[in-house]
């Protein structure tokens, strides 16, 4: 057993900028639920990216309390109460910024890569 | 507040998970799937959801709190559980840490706490004689001294005095204290009400202006009731009287730790009162304790240095032409020692005791902590099943490792508090001890930020000791072993490295202590029991101050006479004297004295002492050869002295002394020489510790204005004598104080206050040291039966004898020993050379002591083991195998 808690909490740390930036690019579609996050970023990635729940949720949390996203408890679709979470302002700017940030780094790494082509 | 919304938050974030559960397996069964199919399907997909709401909530923040207090009610709940266990290690705790608050607080009120006083680290103290010496300075030094130095701000003396208030109802004792002008301002210590004394209130023979005084807030409230109206009242004080101008702050109690003066006078009113033989003016008279503030920048190497350029011409100007010590003339004996702590005489007495308690008291709590630590592993361990689903559910490791934390927190905090309450007792137990009877001692051992933050420390280091290590190694839990395991197995598993060593280091201590506290009693006992040269039993010293009486001289005298006589009549009294120097008491006399007749050696250093008529049969000191003195010693007759055997046989070796004479070299003595009248058996003077020292006595009524002498008497029954006392002084000196009188017993157990205080003390502690490692080996023992009933079942089934099982078992305490005692041995040995000097006509390698201590450690290992083992042996090999 605790093999399997070390390994949720390499993903955690592995993931976590990535991971917060899938959900806020995520939500700027539209408020989304856990659930519905998971799988669009499933879809989206075609099927590359799983997002563990052991990771999801505590992204969730934190960007919650860093109030980057709000949440709402709303009947989903299918006639379920499901916690919706939204962008709030700061999320906006914060997406922005994770995004340059995100392009000048796979700029970087595509010009140590592949260094001919720059 | 945090509780609801955590529920509500705890609530929320489960009802979110279940969410997503369900809309996952409702997408799945939308593919087709079927319900239960899809349900496990995405419980799969998502694993384990406990797990993934610990790491959620982790993302809360001050989820701590939170968890402290769940862990703080299931911890509860679990000691609840096992109230033996609970009260087991509560007893202990509040045991070893109330001793140790108690004994920290004594160090702290005598050694360590600063004067309440502003920037008390400026303050030193400044004494007379050769460094290492505490003599104060006299009136006429400190006033040289003063004029010269300029490393102070400004220096002040002070004199503790047992004062006698006069008032309406009567005369009693009361605590004073006479201060320079300077004193409170040096100090910068600002008035409770009123003001303070300053350099007005004490200008000497400043005629008779109304003189000052300040008493103590303690005085003010108990004797004035606190009434601000006190200000400006007259106060009777020695004869004389003063005026109440203000009350000192509560917290400062004047500059000797030890004593707390009610009131606080100038010098001047002792001048008022004796005129030019005051105190304050004789050259002799060294009872002014000196302090000093440095001057701002000015360090106390350089005040040092300051204070030794002019200590010389201090000095000469000070101390009278004829003055014997040239030596300190000529090396300007004046030294300084620092002053943040004031003075502690008690402290200088004790200082050694309480630092070898505290140190006992420390191994103590190693002690209570290893056992504790045993008790926590020894328990756990039978709990590992639970540790090991509660892992399984999703606990992570660290979550384990703060329950067992907050359970030895919960346990040892409520220890710690229970502690401090018992420490006030202790502490209580430990002054009664140091408390000499003839004089009260004050001691400010409330608990405070010091004792507190003592008492905190040692906690959480308890904590540490018994809580974390004991789970940081319980919680490598491998779960799937354990789980397919089950708890029963045949062969248990090799007990923890921990517990294993922590059960010798306990053995260690204990022998250690159980083997200072045999050292201590014993050394105590002897002394007890050593012949101090008079008797114990029956006798009764009395003081009496007829100071303020009208008679003098021969008129004096003859109030004594009529004392002594009102004294032997009284019924119960089979006799009385009279005596100057108590022995055993806190004073002594001396001087030096050489024989006139003989060409023995020329001068000695003698004790002397001032006794009245058939003081030694009232004593019970044998006069071996002459007579006593008798009534018709008086003065104008021939000098009479006697000699003790001592004292005779140096200075008349191999000859009866009868009929010699000696001469005193002191100066200004009227008794130059005089005539040995008898030789009298060795009596202890000062301390039962040093053999009993060559002395003279002198008969009182020999000696005119001779102040400082006392009653003795001899009763079967102390309170016939003190009722004797009493109606004796009611008719003869009404209005005389009366000073609690002290039996000699009492008198001889002060003289030992700190082997008393030590010896009881270490008996006490060494006591629960074995106590507390006998219930380790018990528990131990214990279960390492009941974990092992079944191997041992199967044992008895394939044939083993009882004696064989009662091996089995003892073996592991035989090993225990065989670790702990050497080890225990070699820290006595090491011990020793710091015990060797507290101990008295036994030898601190004495190996009698080592094996007594053994043995009775060994003995009470034995017991604690063999109940268990005896259960070992009793296992009935069919409910044994029957659980596996």
């Amino acid at each position: 057993m605790p093999e399997k808690k070390e390994r949720y909490q390499n993903r955690i740390e592995l993931l976590q900028g990535t991971l917060d930036l899938l959900i806020l690019q995520t939500l700027q579609w539209g408020p989304q639920h856990g659930y519905g996050i998971s799988v669009a970023i499933r879809n989206r990635s075609g099927e590359i990216l799983q997002v563990d729940t052991g990771s999801l949720y505590p992204a969730l949390h934190r960007l919650e309390k860093q109030k980057w996203i709000k949440p709402e408890w709303k009947v989903s679709e299918n006639k379920q109460r499901a916690k919706y979470y939204q962008l709030t302002a700061a999320g906006k700017k914060q997406l922005s910024r994770e995004r340059s940030k995100w392009s000048q780094l796979s700029d970087a790494m595509a010009g140590v890569l592949n260094p001919g082509q720059m | 507040m945090i509780f609801w919304r955590r529920k509500t938050r705890e609530a929320e974030l489960d009802e979110e998970l279940r969410s997503h559960l369900s809309m996952d397996a409702q997408t799945r069964i939308e593919r087709g799937a079927d319900r239960k199919e899809a349900e496990r399907a995405a419980r799969r997909e998502f694993g384990n959801v406990g797990l993934v709401k610990e790491v959620t909530r982790d993302e809360w923040g001050r989820r701590w709190l939170g968890d402290l207090l769940d862990d703080a009610r299931y911890g509860l709940r679990m000691l609840g559980k096992t109230p033996g266990f609970t009260a087991v290690a509560m007893l202990t705790l509040a045991l070893g840490i109330g001793s140790n608050t108690a004994v920290f607080s004594l160090i702290d009120a005598l050694l360590l706490r600063s004067l309440a006083v502003p920037a008390p680290g400026e303050l030193v103290q400044i004494f007379f004689g050769p460094p290492g010496t505490k003599d104060p300075l006299s009136g006429p030094m400190f006033d040289r001294l003063r004029e010269r130095q300029s490393a102070f701000t400004d220096l002040l003396a002070w004199m503790n005095a047992p004062m006698v208030l006069t008032e309406k109802g009567g005369a009693r004792p009361i605590t004073g204290a006479y201060a320079t002008g300077s004193a409170f301002p040096a100090l910068k210590l600002k008035a409770r009400l009123g003001r303070l004394l300053s350099w007005h209130d004490d200008q000497p023979g400043s005629g008779s202006n109304e003189i000052a005084a300040v008493i103590s807030e303690a005085f003010w409230l108990d004797h004035f009731g606190g009434d601000p109206g006190v200000l400006g009242q007259p106060i009777t004080v020695d004869g004389g009287v003063a005026t109440i101008v203000g009350v000192m702050p509560s917290s400062f109690n004047g500059i000797t730790v030890d004593y707390a003066p009610q009131v606080v006078l100038p010098f001047a009113f002792d001048v008022a009162l004796h005129g030019e033989s005051s105190c304050r003016f004789r050259a002799t008279c060294t009872w002014f304790h000196t302090m000093g503030r440095l001057k701002p920048g000015v360090s106390f190497a350089q005040a040092q240095a300051n204070l030794a350029t002019i200590a010389g011409d201090v000095l000469k100007d000070s101390l009278p032409s004829n003055y014997q010590r040239v030596d300190y003339l000529r090396n300007g004996m004046l030294w300084l020692t620092p002053g943040r702590t004031g003075n502690s005489p008690l402290g200088e007495i004790y200082g050694r005791e309480l630092w070898t308690l505290q140190a006992l008291v420390g191994l103590l709590m190693i002690i209570c902590c290893a056992n504790l630590a045993s008790l926590e592993l020894s328990r756990t361990l039978d709990r590992q099943h639970e540790l090991v689903v509660r892992s399984a559910l999703g606990a992570g490791r660290l979550r384990l490792v703060r329950q067992l934390v907050a359970e030895s927190a919960i346990l040892t905090f409520s220890g710690a508090a229970a502690g401090i309450v018992l420490s006030q007792w202790i502490s209580a137990l430990l002054v009664s001890y140091i408390e000499q009877s003839d004089f009260p001692v004050f001691l400010d051992l409330r608990p405070n930020a010091a004792t507190f933050a003592v008492t905190i420390a040692i906690a959480t280091l308890t904590v540490i000791l018994t809580g974390v290590l004991p789970a940081l190694h319980l919680t490598r839990v491998h779960t799937e072993e354990m789980l397919r395991s089950g708890a029963q197995r045949t062969v248990a598993r090799k007990r923890h490295p921990l517990a294993a060593s922590l059960l010798p280091v306990q053995v260690a201590l204990s022998l250690l202590l159980a083997s200072l506290a045999l050292l201590f009693a014993i050394s105590t006992g002897k002394l007890l029991h050593v012949d101090p040269g008079f008797r114990v039993k029956g006798i009764t010293l009395f003081a009496v101050d007829f100071e303020r009486r009208p008679e003098k001289g021969e008129a004096r005298l003859d109030l004594y006479r009529t004392m002594l006589a009102a004294l032997r009549h009284a019924p119960g009294v089979e006799a009385a004297s009279m005596i100057a120097a108590r022995p055993l008491g806190e004073g002594g006399m001396d001087e030096s004295a050489g024989p006139v007749e003989g060409n023995g050696p020329e001068t000695k250093h003698l004790f002397e002492n001032v006794v009245g008529p058939e003081y030694f049969a009232t004593a019970g000191t044998k006069v071996l050869a002459g007579r006593e003195f008798s009534e018709f010693d008086r003065f104008g007759r021939t000098p009479v002295c006697i000699l003790n055997q001592a004292a005779a046989s140096f200075f008349f070796p191999r000859q009866s002394a009868l009929g010699k004479h000696v001469r005193s070299t002191e100066p200004n003595t009227a008794r130059d020489t005089c005539e040995v009248v008898a030789v009298v058996a060795d009596a202890k003077y000062l301390s039962l510790r040093e053999p009993a020292p060559p002395t003279i006595y002198y008969s009182y009524e020999q000696l005119p204005n001779f102040e400082w002498i006392g009653f003795i008497t001899r009763s079967h029954d102390t309170s016939a004598a003190v009722a004797a006392f009493k109606n004796g002084l009611r008719r003869v000196a009404p209005d005389t104080p009366l000073l609690p009188p002290i039996t000699m017993q009492r008198q001889l157990e002060d003289s030992i206050g700190k082997e008393r205080l030590t010896a009881a003390l270490s008996l006490f502690f060494g006591g629960l040291g074995l106590l507390l490692t006998s219930i380790g080996l018990y528990g131990l023992q214990n279960q390492r039966v009941a974990r092992r009933t079944a191997e041992i079942g199967l044992r008895i089934a394939l044939g083993a004898q009882p004696k064989d099982m009662l091996w089995f078992i003892l073996r592991e305490a035989a090993v225990v020993f065989a670790i702990g005692v050497p080890i225990g041995l070699a820290l006595i040995f090491a011990a020793s050379h710091f015990i060797g000097v507290e101990l008295y006509q036994i030898s601190p390698r004495d190996p009698r002591i080592y094996c007594a201590a053994v043995m009775t450690l060994l003995s009470a290992g034995f017991l604690a083991s063999s109940i268990p083992a005896r259960r070992a042996t009793n296992v009935d090999p069919m409910v044994a195998l029957r659980y596996e």
